[in-house]
């Protein structure tokens, strides 16, 4: 009963003790980086990319929407340095739609990396032919300067 | 007398005076803990729903109206009631908002206020602790007292701390181990969704309490764990809105009704009188909340209430009425501060749109029958009647427009009880992503209330299958024991014979007619993902469930299959569900859609089965498994919802913010 007592005050002492430790007061470490430290800074070599030629828009299940699938795509990462960001876009011109999703990459992201775009429901009446013509753009982002990566021609299927 | 002797007679005073502030403390702490809680299995299950709740709360705002609670915090934080400063959204004309006499201000102030000691408690502990830890702290505290108290329960306190320090301690190592910052401006969001979670718990430990009075324990410890585990009081846990408030006020309300109706007994705290005036004083507070549904919790307590009590003397109305009085303080303050009038809230102020007021209404059938009659009248007679019409169009309309809404178009039950799917205009507004899910979609656990339903069936049929004459005189021998009248001239008054238990029952059934009637005419609708309207329907559905006899002698038996299909529904169910979202990369709305239609079949097998558990004892263990399949359902959409589909904000805990993190990419 005493030994469980103890190990219960113990425990409690540590939990409440960590956070103090961090804590504006004392400050002795911090333990809550931002994860957002250094985004964007560094290097990156990509050598190599995959990336789809078609994507579709689907039926939504049970519903008339049409959801807009990108299939992944695959970077290769040479070497790494910090934590530099890889955008992936696709816009879609004739319909004056553009979508990008963002993937941090980290020091450790060596070899091939998918990237992969959120995905979009569109109500029924925004759909109107059977293929659209989208453009694909794939931009390494480091200290300020965006590369391209890639850049190049999609087509839009829409599926009944 | 030595000057030693009075200095050793001075310390034994200081200890002995130690010693009784301390008891009195413990004393202090003991009925705080008693009031709040009831029992320890109360603290276990408060503790138990509050750490579950967390497992999926994000930081952040869910729907834009709740900027408007947020940026009234923030107002009142600073001591006024105002609102300068948009802190959050987009500007200060967000829902809910209201612009009087050239200054905005919020809403829900009972709930702003109550949130309020949480974030200057939250900005003291920020002072001294890492704000980006407070909660995965107090997560890890709540973990350990869980631990102690569920261990004291079971008589293995030693087995019960250890295993809660090392839950406790290893979860607290991972969430310091992917610890983020907390801005403080997110602070107040805190706050706010806090209060809110804690008003869940106690509303889910108020039904644990309810019913494990009318029952035992172990129903009560059932109905709590299904409503905190796996109906939508979960989901709004940490979305800081009226509802889960609401819901909380509401249960309390039958809590004390229930107590009101028992014989006093010494160990009790306070009389039955005592608890009949709690009983309005809680409807009272939910009027700073949101007058309307307090008003329509206020109607059906009155009718059942005062039809059944056992006295309705002066003194125990004076009594009452005072204690609504007092509870109603606050929403006047806040009224005459904002408004200038103690009966206009602000959210009449900006939406006014009931019958027969400011001329803004739509004129229904009803409405335009009504202003023909009162054109034939003489102006003299015209004029009161008018008044009186518009002053209770204001109260009653919200009623009569269901009503009509329901008599024009039964068909929106099926869309808001049953199945949603895509509803054009409610798909519309919820940027043409399919989630809305119906009350059983979101809850598949309380088609269990189908045992309810037959119960009242097999109780008709029996009725109608006497001959007719037999069955007139047995109604009416009924109707007149029921309603046996008091040889008093009062007999207006006079109480009709009801069990506590059945009092609550009427209640239970009046406040969800109310309810129903109160927001059918505007469902289904849009940014409703739960009918979160109806949600203090959800609890009281398993009210139901635990008050239905054949539900109970199966959760007697068969407890055991029951609770182990849940944990396989919620372990497996959770990674079935993510496999078949990622492996046909489907969308939000069609990963809801999915959680509907599974939950809608499980659902059907055990309403049926819940039925027919009514009738025969045959299927007993297969209804326990349907039930803790349907509850693993809903278990299973809370966590997926949390950790998947809705994603808006960092995560309290870090680890779980990993965790979904994880899930994401696959």
């Amino acid at each position: 009963m005493h030994r469980s007592r103890a190990l219960l005050y113990g425990a409690m002492v540590v939990i409440v003790t960590v956070p103090v430790l961090s804590g504006p007061a004392l400050g002795v470490i911090d333990l809550t980086t931002t994860r957002l430290d250094g985004v964007g800074e560094g290097s990156a070599t990509v050598d190599d990319v995959e990336v789809s030629d078609t994507a579709r828009f689907d039926r939504a299940l049970s519903s008339d929407s049409y959801i807009l699938k990108v299939p992944d795509a695959r970077i290769h990462v040479a070497t790494i340095e910090g934590r530099p960001v890889v955008g992936y876009k696709i816009s879609i011109h004739e319909m004056g739609y553009s979508r990008e999703t963002s993937t941090i990459l980290d020091t450790g992201d060596t070899g091939w990396v998918s990237l992969s775009l959120k995905e979009l429901t569109l109500a029924p009446d925004r759909i109107d032919r059977q293929s659209y013509a989208g453009e694909l753009k794939l931009t390494l982002r480091v200290n300020g300067t965006s590369e391209t990566l890639y850049e190049g021609n999609m087509t839009v299927e829409v599926s009944e | 007398m030595t000057p030693a002797d009075a200095v050793e007679g001075h310390e034994q005073t200081t200890e002995s005076r130690t010693v009784v502030i301390r008891e009195r403390l413990a004393q202090a702490g003991a009925v705080a803990l008693r009031v709040c809680v009831g029992t320890r299995l109360g603290l276990v299950v408060f503790l138990g729903a509050l750490a579950f709740f967390a497992l999926y709360w994000r930081i952040g705002l869910f729907i834009n109206d709740s900027y408007t609670l947020a940026n009234a915090l923030v107002a009142l934080a600073d001591g006024h009631l105002w609102v300068g400063e948009a802190v959050y959204g987009p500007g200060l004309e967000t829902p809910g908002m209201v612009l009087h006499e050239g200054a905005y201000y919020g809403r829900n102030y009972g709930q702003i206020v109550f949130s309020l000691p949480f974030l200057w408690a939250f900005e003291g502990l920020a002072a001294v602790a890492d704000p980006g830890l407070i909660l995965s702290m107090a997560w890890a505290l709540v973990i350990v007292a869980l631990g102690r108290e569920s261990g004291r329960l079971l008589d293995r306190p030693a087995l019960g701390a250890s295993a809660g320090v090392i839950c406790a301690l290893g979860t607290f190592a991972a969430n310091v181990a992917v610890a983020r910052p907390l801005p403080p401006r997110l602070f107040p969001i805190v706050a706010l969704q806090v209060s809110s979670m804690v008003a869940a718990a106690l509303g889910v430990v108020t039904l644990y309490r309810l019913v494990a009075r009318i029952h035992d324990r172990r129903i009560g410890l059932a109905a709590a764990t299904v409503t905190g585990l796996a109906t939508p009081v979960a989901f709004w846990a940490s979305l800081p809105k009226r509802h889960v408030i609401i819901t909380a006020l509401v249960l309390g309300t039958c809590y004390a009704l229930y107590r009101s109706r028992l014989t006093a007994s010494p160990d009790d705290l306070v009389s039955p009188l005592a608890f009949r005036a709690i009983t309005y004083g809680l409807v009272g507070l939910a009027t700073w909340i949101h007058g309307g549904e307090a008003f329509g919790v206020f109607l059906p307590l009155v009718v059942v209430d005062v039809s059944t009590a056992r006295s309705n003397d002066p003194r125990s109305l004076v009594i009452v009425g005072i204690a609504l009085f007092v509870s109603l303080a606050p929403f006047f303050v806040t009224n005459v501060l904002i408004s200038g009038s103690p009966l206009k809230p602000p959210r009449v102020l900006s939406s006014f749109q009931y019958l027969g007021t400011g001329g803004t209404t739509s004129r229904t059938g009803w409405g335009t029958f009504v202003q023909s009659m009162i054109d034939g009248l003489p102006p003299a007679v015209a004029a009161p009647v008018t008044t009186v019409l518009t002053r209770s169009s204001v109260l009653f309309g919200q009623f009569f427009k269901g009503a009509g809404a329901l008599v024009a178009d039964p068909g929106r039950l099926y869309r808001v009880f049953v199945r949603g799917g895509d509803i054009p205009a409610v798909s519309e507004a919820n940027f043409s992503q399919t989630f809305y899910l119906t009350v059983l979609e979101a809850a598949p656990v309380i088609a269990g209330v189908a045992g309810s339903l037959a119960v009242g069936a097999v109780g008709a049929w029996q009725f109608l299958c006497e001959s007719p004459r037999a069955a007139v005189t047995r109604f009416w021998s009924r109707v007149r024991s029921r309603f046996r009248l008091r040889s008093r001239p009062r007999s207006w008054l006079a109480p009709l014979n009801v069990s506590p238990a059945r009092t609550v029952d009427a209640f239970v059934v009046a406040l969800s007619v109310s309810f129903l009637l109160m927001y059918i005419s505007r469902l289904p609708l849009h940014a409703q993902l739960t009918v979160r309207y109806l949600l203090p329907l959800y609890p009281l559905a398993v009210y139901a469930m635990a008050r239905q006899a054949s539900l109970r002698r199966i959760l007697a038996a068969h407890w055991r299959s029951g609770l182990w299909t849940w944990a396989g529904g919620v372990l497996v169910g959770c990674q079935l569900f993510v496999v078949v979202v990622a492996a046909r990369s489907l969308g939000r709305g069609e990963a809801v859609q999915v959680h509907a239609l599974v939950g809608l079949a499980a659902a059907g097998v055990f309403a049926v089965l819940a039925a027919s558990s009514v009738l025969t004892e045959r299927f007993d263990r297969a209804t326990a498994v349907a039930g803790g399949l349907t509850a693993a359902l809903g278990t299973d959409f809370l966590l997926l919802s949390g950790l998947v589909y809705f994603q808006y904000g960092q995560y309290a805990l870090p680890a779980a913010g990993w965790v979904a993190d994880l899930l994401a990419t696959a």
